[in-house]
């Protein structure tokens, strides 16, 4: 298990840190092992839509999200309609809020978090190619296999649980839209929260 | 998110899994006791004993302490508190080494501090004045912010006509109040937030804390004169600035853009973007984001000079409103969907039942007319068609042994439900083709018909009842007739069957008749065949089958008593008729239609007296029931506003904008198409729709509950209901945005409800 999450992820796609893709280009493809050691390749979920979540339970803002049940209502609300959701970790090994894979497995159980895996990241690649500088930030991938939206998981930059009962949720509106067959109203917003603790 | 009035010494949040706590300060801890003071001083005042309350109220200082941070309110007011005179106030912010809190563009991650002042009337609070940020580099991201200790000044404005509020001692002060939040931020981040008060002398200085203001306002950049060009050239900004003094120009400067998500924040100057003098003009080539969000017509810009060029007493820091030209790159469309899964979510869309009529095929015509056919026969258990079958069947029995008797009367009935319906959906269709909204049911959207089978239906009961025979109301030739044609009879009866089942539509009817209305007109008159096919089956079989006529009891005096039986559904039936017309013209249509079944039922039993008394008693009967039109029988027909705030605040009325609205909010939407007319619609109300589980379940899954009530006419409805491919109601359906209208069956099960929430 720990030499299957040692592997990390490796990239089929070379991109350096400053060529994150725009909303409307070719999402990077990546392969990851998740927090029990299975490996995901981001290709294989091509013909359906994808959501990449940075997260990291030491940062107020996903736990904001996390602790208010919003987070886990949206993984539930995307994983019916069929999406793939994939949380990802690119905390570093060395900062003081890692969790091994395991503790974070059981921390997303504890709040009832509905993922379709949990990824690890610990060399922040998979992160930097999609740009993502905050958890939590949210990437989605259409079934083309292109990025289409990269930001917020809602409209009200603030740690306060409060705020997710009035704030837009902007995954719940991208996939509505886009399973509605409309464009995406709001592909690219302005994402909140910690940075992500990248490997220096 | 107060805080807790507790007077235990703050407890700041800790450490990186803290959870966000909301500090009880030492300044809320204040707040109270000099609102405490303030109540002694109003029993000091009455007591006329000591004047003073200033010995009770300690000196706040305002500071709330974290492991992070010391955040202190301060105040500069030099003059006084004058109109005119200057006035600040700030969040004084000393970090602890290594954290920071953030600018008013806080960079790749962060938020900016919030101040949220409370201030007496006549004073007013200004927007901060930022003082220059630091760059902070974290990883391969980039914040803009402070670190050490930084003061965050807001200029508060005096109003020429403020009054102090008087005090006691004789010097007055203003109560300042400041909410505060801020994200502090090493690696990892804390939200923070504090309660402050401070009071502020009206007369007199205060100075104490000047020299924090001064450098707070020294550390603010200055205007400049012209307001400089960006121009969005590929994946750069190329900024240029005019203006500048020469003591600045050849120096490095620092790039801080005040609308954030534009620029690579983390890029290095010198590698990833560059700067430049073009004579006294300062332009630069800076990097746009890989995530732009914004994009900006006016970009106000900050460019500092770096730490050891700046001069004491010298401004450090410049401010331009730069228009921006040029054109902002397009490597960020709008998500499209791809013509591949667009086909695929049609094809889910039409999988829905019924609600791609257009795509009828030879199929989903033959499952229609089944469909149809199974309404029907389901139509004969409603409660108000059951009786006439039971009567019917109740027939046989006197009859027994004439089998062709039997057959002729199947047939007859058959033949008047089957030419009835097909009369009914002949007109629904002619309607529909003249541009008229209707619905199946529509009849009994007007009270008059509701009226009119009111009276019918207390005819039938009474008949039943036994207060009068047919044979005594018509005349002798009509009623041998009758005998002489117990086909005709029959034929009638299959009428009043249709007549009393059409309000309620049965389960698989409603999908059938809505497939119909978008079919060529022989399909549907087809379809309404079946239905009718389907209702009049039961007795057609009992007439043919000798086996079927053979279960039915022997003839006797037990007939006599289910007759008398029969009579309460009916009854009931018109109970449920006055209700429903008490909903479309209120207490008194519904008053002045119990009033005229009165009057019938009299002069029915009027009509059972012999000579002279009947024609007098029927005469009088008459001319008072005539009255009783005349005074009250326009209240029938007077419609008014539905009663919809009686359904209760959980139920909100339809429209199609509300449901768009609240998908639009994520919620999803569970609408209730019904009448009061519709039994099936009263029975689902009753018992599914108000099961606790259900209602839990709609609870849980925040889902809006909106009524469509069409007892009465309302063509927006009707037009809702074609779109989902119904004709009549009820009709549930469960809207969540994106996805395709779930719509329910029409005997509606907590089951089904809670299966379809489950799904969500």
């Amino acid at each position: 298990m720990a030499a299957a999450v040692a592997l990390g992820a490796t990239f089929l796609v070379g991109t350096t840190a400053f060529a994150a893709p725009s909303v409307g280009q070719q999402a990077p493809d990546f392969i990851a092992v998740d927090t029990r050691g299975q490996q995901h390749k981001l290709s294989d979920f091509a013909g359906k839509f994808v959501v990449l979540e940075w997260t990291n339970p030491g940062c107020p803002f996903v736990r904001k999200h996390y602790g208010s049940g919003n987070m886990a209502a949206t993984q539930k609300s995307a994983t019916s309609k069929g999406v793939v959701w994939l949380s990802i970790s690119s905390t570093e090994r060395a900062a003081s809020d890692y969790l091994k894979p395991a503790a974070l497995d059981s921390w997303m159980k504890e709040h009832g978090a509905a993922p379709s895996a949990v990824l690890m990241d610990e060399d922040g690649a998979i992160g930097q190619a999609y740009g993502a500088r905050t958890t939590p930030h949210i990437s989605i991938v259409d079934p083309t296999g292109m990025l289409v939206y990269a930001g917020a998981i809602d409209s009200i930059a603030s740690s306060r649980p409060d705020d997710v009962e009035t704030a837009t949720n902007y995954v719940n509106q991208a996939l509505g839209e886009a399973f509605g067959g409309k464009p995406i109203s709001a592909a690219t917003t302005r994402a909140y929260g910690n940075s992500v603790r990248y490997k220096a | 998110m107060n805080p807790s009035p507790s007077l235990l010494p703050a407890r700041p949040t800790s450490g990186v899994r803290g959870l966000s706590r909301t500090l009880s300060s030492d300044a809320s801890k204040a707040a109270r006791i000099s609102a405490t003071a303030a109540l002694v001083s109003v029993a000091a005042l009455l007591s006329l004993s000591f004047p003073a309350h200033a010995q009770l109220s300690p000196k706040t200082s305002a500071v709330v302490t974290t492991s992070h941070v010391r955040a202190e309110l301060i105040a500069y007011a030099p003059d006084g508190v004058a109109p005119g005179a200057p006035v600040w106030v700030g969040l004084q912010i000393a970090h602890q080494p290594e954290w920071h809190t953030y600018w008013k563009n806080a960079g790749d991650s962060g938020l900016p501090t919030e101040l949220a002042l409370t201030l007496p009337p006549g004073i007013t609070a200004g927007d901060i004045a930022w003082p220059v940020p630091e760059k902070i580099a974290v990883g391969t991201l980039a914040n803009y912010g402070y670190e050490g200790t930084v003061v965050l000044p807001v200029p508060l404005t005096v109003a020429p006509d403020f009054k102090p509020a008087t005090s006691l001692t004789g010097s007055p002060d203003i109560d300042i109040r400041l909410k505060a939040s801020w994200l502090v931020c090493r690696q990892e981040c804390i939200p923070e937030q504090g309660d402050f008060s401070l009071k502020l002398p009206v007369q007199g200085s205060t100075a104490l804390d000047k020299a924090g203001f001064d450098a707070a306002l020294a550390a603010q950049p200055v205007s400049l004169a012209r307001p400089g060009t960006i121009e969005v050239q590929g994946k750069t900004l190329k900024v240029r600035l005019d203006g500048l003094p020469a003591a600045v120009q050849g120096k490095t400067l620092g790039f801080f853009p005040e609308t954030g998500d534009v620029i690579h924040t983390a890029a290095i100057p010198g590698k990833d973007w560059t700067q430049a003098w073009d004579g006294a003009a300062w332009t630069a080539t800076i990097p746009l984001a890989d995530q732009r969000s914004a994009r900006p017509t006016v970009m106000p810009v900050v460019v500092t000079l770096a730490v050891s060029d700046r001069q004491p007493g010298q401004p450090i820091a410049w401010r331009a409103e730069a228009p921006v030209s040029g054109i902002w790159p397009t490597s960020a469309p709008r998500a499209e969907v791809s013509p591949a899964l667009q086909s695929a979510l049609a094809a889910n869309a039409a999988a829905v039942p019924a609600a791609a009529p257009n795509s009828a095929t030879a199929g989903s015509f033959i499952a229609a007319l089944f469909g149809a056919f199974i309404g029907g026969l389901l139509l004969n258990l409603m409660p108000c068609v059951f009786p006439v079958l039971a009567i019917k069947v109740l027939g046989f029995a006197r009859q027994a042994g004439d089998k062709r008797g039997h057959r002729s009367a199947g047939v007859a009935y058959t033949a008047g439900v089957m030419l009835s319906f097909l009369a009914l959906g002949g007109a629904m269709l002619m309607f529909r083709a003249a541009g008229e909204q209707m619905g199946w049911g529509f009849q009994l959207q007007s009270p008059v018909v509701v009226a009119v089978l009111a009276g019918l239906f207390t005819m039938i009961g009474l008949n039943l009842v036994g207060v009068f025979q047919f044979g005594i109301l018509v005349p002798h030739s009509l009623c041998a007739a009758q005998v002489k044609h117990p086909v005709a009879n029959d034929f009638l009866s299959g009428i009043l069957a249709v007549v009393i089942a059409s309000p309620c539509t049965a389960p698989f009817m409603g999908a059938s008749l809505g497939f119909a209305i978008a079919l060529p007109a022989a399909q549907a008159l087809m379809l309404f065949a079946a239905l009718g096919f389907g209702l009049a089956l039961p007795y057609l079989a009992a007439g043919f089958i000798p086996a079927v006529a053979r279960l039915l009891p022997k003839p006797g005096a037990w007939m006599e008593t289910l007759r008398h039986v029969m009579a309460f559904p009916m009854f009931a039936t018109v109970a449920w008729l006055v209700w429903v017309l008490g909903q479309q013209s209120g207490i008194d249509g519904a008053g002045a239609l119990l009033g005229l079944l009165v009057c019938l039922s009299a002069l029915a039993w009027s009509f059972t007296l012999r000579g002279r008394t009947r024609m007098l008693v029927s005469g009088l009967l008459v001319v008072c029931s005539a009255a009783v039109v005349v005074a009250i029988g326009g209240n029938i027909v007077r419609t008014v506003e539905p009663a919809v705030a009686a359904s209760g605040a959980r139920w909100q009325p339809w429209s199609a904008a509300r449901v768009a609205e609240l998908n639009a909010e994520g919620r999803p939407v569970f609408v209730d198409f019904t009448a009061a007319w519709c039994v099936t619609c009263q029975y689902n109300k009753k018992a599914t729709l108000n099961n606790a589980a259900v209602l839990a379940d709609f609870e849980a899954r925040n889902v809006a509950l909106l009524r469509a009530d069409w007892t009465r006419q309302d063509p927006t409805i009707t037009a809702a209901l074609t779109a989902l491919g119904r004709s009549g109601v009820p009709v549930y359906v469960l809207h969540v945005a994106g996805k395709a209208p779930v719509v329910m069956t029409e005997i509606l099960s907590a089951e089904e409800v809670r299966a379809a929430l489950a799904a969500l």
